[in-house]
């Protein structure tokens, strides 16, 4: 009977309706409210340091070749002692999606999403943000972590002194 | 011809074509590193195992050492032949140091590819890596050993290619080194191919040293405009900044390599001083400003000293587009001389070895190469066109016979002195190739190529489209500037990228120059309109051998975003065009001024 399959489903709906008037509302008074994102909710992005206060970033440009809306663009240079380091680093937040793809390319760490939504602006050419905007002082997520440790090549520490290095070869020793 | 299967495909080679030359004709790639087309084979690296399935030759075997023969079942897909590929993979990454983010290489190395491609993505090893201490190898090339993977292919370049002797392979087994035996600049002039060569990070460009990655580069085909060769060449640019130039393959010209003078020849282009604005009697202009002023200064001149007093100079260093216009433009205003060179001696010059080599008795690089007696003659390849160096070892390394004619010069191989060219055994010679430069008797090659008819010569003009320029001076009768300025008619000079010494200038009261380089003719110009330089516009140059080359445009003219803004990064402001980005081709600024004149002559009457 149709009548009958029809007046279930109106009863249904209404009683759903009917359910959620006396629940507790999920709306919250924002700005005077403020919600905690997760951890690991993707929002504005920033440029880590390392354990020893270095920055991580060496420009090495993963993070914007994975961007699909081509938001990241950077110099990379070379500093003392032979560091790569991005020479100027600039994400363009208004044209962003935050899809965390350059956070999951950043082979040293460097470039995490951070929980802070809250940057909206009135001018656009605010949202471009350099490199002085993006770092800073602290580890982030993954705190031990230092690249150049591991890296295979003397930056941080001499060469062959490295995680998983033996020291220099002698090119002139006669030993098997 | 052997005929053998190849992953079900049926080939037929040459004799002595390897498995893997035999499979890369059919477009069926077999990974490589140590194998290279220039250098052959080694079997060093035992990455191009396939798998022979039926045939004389059985079971895994390296491709590259292996000669195609006659019955043999090939299977480069084969479990055990991807299996052994994939643990070759394994084992050269063992020691290799896990920075690409911070290597040079990084996205144009083929050790990444066929990492990638070979599956290998999570070490499984836990040893430890063992470690190099790198060299200083001059300021062109940076060494990072840590990297190495032993295929060998930089030191059979240097030594055997090249013919460079300060380069070498030291220690056995594990640790074995690629380097010089003391730190020190790299002596040979061709050391810049091993950043071309090295499958890895060994060797790379330290003048582009963490400049920019491959998938941003701008990169077009081109020639280089070092000398008459024009070999070819891909220039690498990123942000309006010439980063640097890679070799391109062309088996008829340079093959695979260019010379150190053609690749770390990139400070031209991004010279802070380079001409970026129109400017007028020494204050910024416009482009249509300055060329309006131009026509009303020609106007004057005319009126003030006659028809006749304007001299049009072109140079050898032009592109043939703009080249060509320029008799049209000497038409147009009725100027007394239209001049490609500035002295009598080298306009003549010029002009004598394209009535000889036009016939078609011109040497290509490969011919050289092929040549089984080469003969140099009054010339110093090495420094005045270092890759026919390059091409003379090639031959003399095949079993060529190299003469030089009492001469004082160093060639990377061996050679017999000989007094004069009657000296040398030419009709003996299959493949004969004489090697001059401009001061040589014109008379006395022609008589040598009327006596020997598979007798061949490469002259070696000074610039890059001499020859071109060369043909046109024939064709509309042109006459060096020298010349132009002896009876001092010449009251006023267009010089279109024209390099004309102080001496001639000096007397000269109107001095317009279009040039994308600061010269000497640009400082003494009342009038300087900015052209493009070769990497920034399309055109192209003839080489010594009449062959006409198109290069293409890489990067768009302006200034270089580096150092652009005191603050360390490119500025906040939106403009459809960079700043000192309005140059245009030296044939766009002729075809316009032509147009001007046109319209400006059709307005009067």
């Amino acid at each position: 009977m149709k009548i009958f399959s029809d007046m279930t489903a109106l009863m249904t709906g209404m009683w759903i309706t009917w359910k959620h008037i006396f629940r507790r509302p999920v709306t919250i008074q924002y700005p005077e409210q403020r919600r905690q994102p997760y951890p690991r909710y993707r929002a504005r992005i920033v440029l880590t340091r390392d354990p020893e206060g270095g920055e991580r970033c060496v420009a090495c440009q993963l993070c914007s070749a994975a961007c699909p809306v081509d938001c990241i663009s950077m110099q990379p240079a070379e500093g003392d002692g032979g560091r790569r380091y991005a020479e100027w680093f600039r994400i363009n937040f208004a044209r962003c999606i935050f899809c965390g793809l350059c956070a999951e390319a950043c082979p040293t760490l460097a470039i995490q999403m951070t929980p802070d939504y809250e940057i909206c602006t009135r001018d656009i050419m605010n949202l471009i943000y350099e490199k002085e905007d993006l770092l800073i002082d602290g580890c982030g997520k993954s705190a031990d972590y230092n690249f150049y440790r591991h890296a295979g090549i003397a930056v941080t520490q001499p060469r062959g002194n490295g995680a998983e290095e033996l020291p220099p070869v002698d090119v002139r020793g006669l030993m098997p | 011809m052997p005929k053998l299967i190849i992953d079900d495909i049926t080939v037929e080679v040459a004799e002595g074509t390897t498995l893997l030359e035999a499979a890369q004709s059919v477009d069926i790639p077999i990974p490589h590193f140590c194998w290279h087309p220039a250098l052959g084979r080694a079997g060093a690296c035992r990455v191009c195992a396939v798998k022979l399935l039926d045939g004389p030759v059985k079971g895994i075997q390296m491709s590259c050492m292996l000669p195609a023969q006659e019955g043999m079942v090939v299977s480069t897909t084969d479990p055990e032949a991807v299996a052994m590929r994939r643990h070759v993979i394994e084992w050269l990454m063992i020691n290799h140091p896990h920075d690409c983010p911070v290597c040079d290489e990084g996205g144009e190395c083929q050790l990444q590819d066929y990492t990638i491609a070979g599956g290998h993505g999570i070490r499984r090893y836990s040893g430890k890596k063992r470690t190099h201490v790198n060299q200083y190898l001059g300021p062109y090339i940076e060494h990072e050993m840590n990297r190495c993977i032993q295929c060998y292919r930089c030191v059979r370049y240097y030594q055997e290619y090249a013919g460079g002797t300060d380069f070498g392979v030291m220690g056995s087994a594990g640790r074995v080194y690629f380097g010089r035996f003391q730190e020190g600049q790299l002596e040979s002039p061709f050391s810049g191919n091993l950043v071309d060569i090295c499958p890895t990070g060994v060797f790379t460009d330290k003048t582009a040293r963490f400049r920019a990655r491959y998938w941003d580069y701008d990169m077009a085909p081109s020639v280089c405009p070092g000398c008459s060769l024009g070999c070819n060449t891909t220039p690498v640019a990123r942000y309006r900044e010439l980063l640097k130039t890679v070799a391109r393959r062309n088996d008829a010209v340079n093959g695979w390599f260019i010379c150190d003078r053609g690749r770390f020849a990139n400070s031209a282009v991004n010279a802070p001083l380079r001409p970026r604005h129109a400017v007028v009697d020494s204050r910024e202009s416009c482009v249509e400003d300055a060329l309006d002023t131009l026509l009303l200064r020609i106007h004057a001149l005319g009126e003030l000293h006659g028809p006749g007093s304007i001299a049009v100079v072109g140079s050898s260093r032009m592109a043939q587009e703009a080249a060509e216009l320029l008799p049209q433009l000497a038409l147009r205003i009725a100027a007394g001389a239209l001049c490609y060179r500035t002295t009598r001696k080298e306009s003549t010059e010029t002009s004598s070895f394209v009535e000889l080599v036009h016939t078609g008795s011109s040497a290509s690089q490969q011919d050289v190469r092929k040549s089984d007696c080469i003969v140099v003659y009054g010339c110093d390849p090495l420094n005045e066109a270092p890759m026919m160096a390059m091409a003379i070892r090639q031959a003399w390394r095949s079993g060529a016979t190299v003469y030089v004619i009492e001469h004082k010069i160093t060639l990377p191989c061996e050679f017999t002195l000989r007094a004069t060219l009657d000296d040398v055994p030419l009709a003996e010679a299959e493949r004969p190739v004489i090697i001059c430069n401009l001061s040589a008797e014109t008379d006395q090659l022609d008589k040598l190529l009327e006596g020997h008819s598979r007798l061949k010569i490469a002259p070696l003009f000074p610039a890059a489209n001499s020859f071109g320029t060369a043909l046109l001076m024939r064709e509309h009768g042109a006459i060096s500037l020298e010349e132009a300025l002896a009876d001092g008619e010449i009251k006023g000079i267009i010089s279109i990228e024209a390099d004309i010494p102080a001496a001639l200038l000096g007397k000269i009261p109107f001095v317009a120059a279009l040039d994308w380089q600061a010269t000497a003719t640009v400082q003494a110009a009342q009038i300087v309109i900015p052209t493009t330089a070769w990497v920034e516009m399309n055109g192209s140059y003839i080489n010594y051998e009449g062959r006409a080359q198109h290069f293409s445009k890489v990067m768009n003219p302006g200034v270089p975003v580096k150092g652009l803004d005191p603050a360390g990064h490119p500025p906040h402001i939106h403009r459809s065009t960079a700043t000192g980005g309005e140059a245009l081709p030296a044939r766009q600024l002729l075809a316009r001024l032509i147009k001007l004149l046109d319209d400006g002559n059709r307005g009067l009457s």
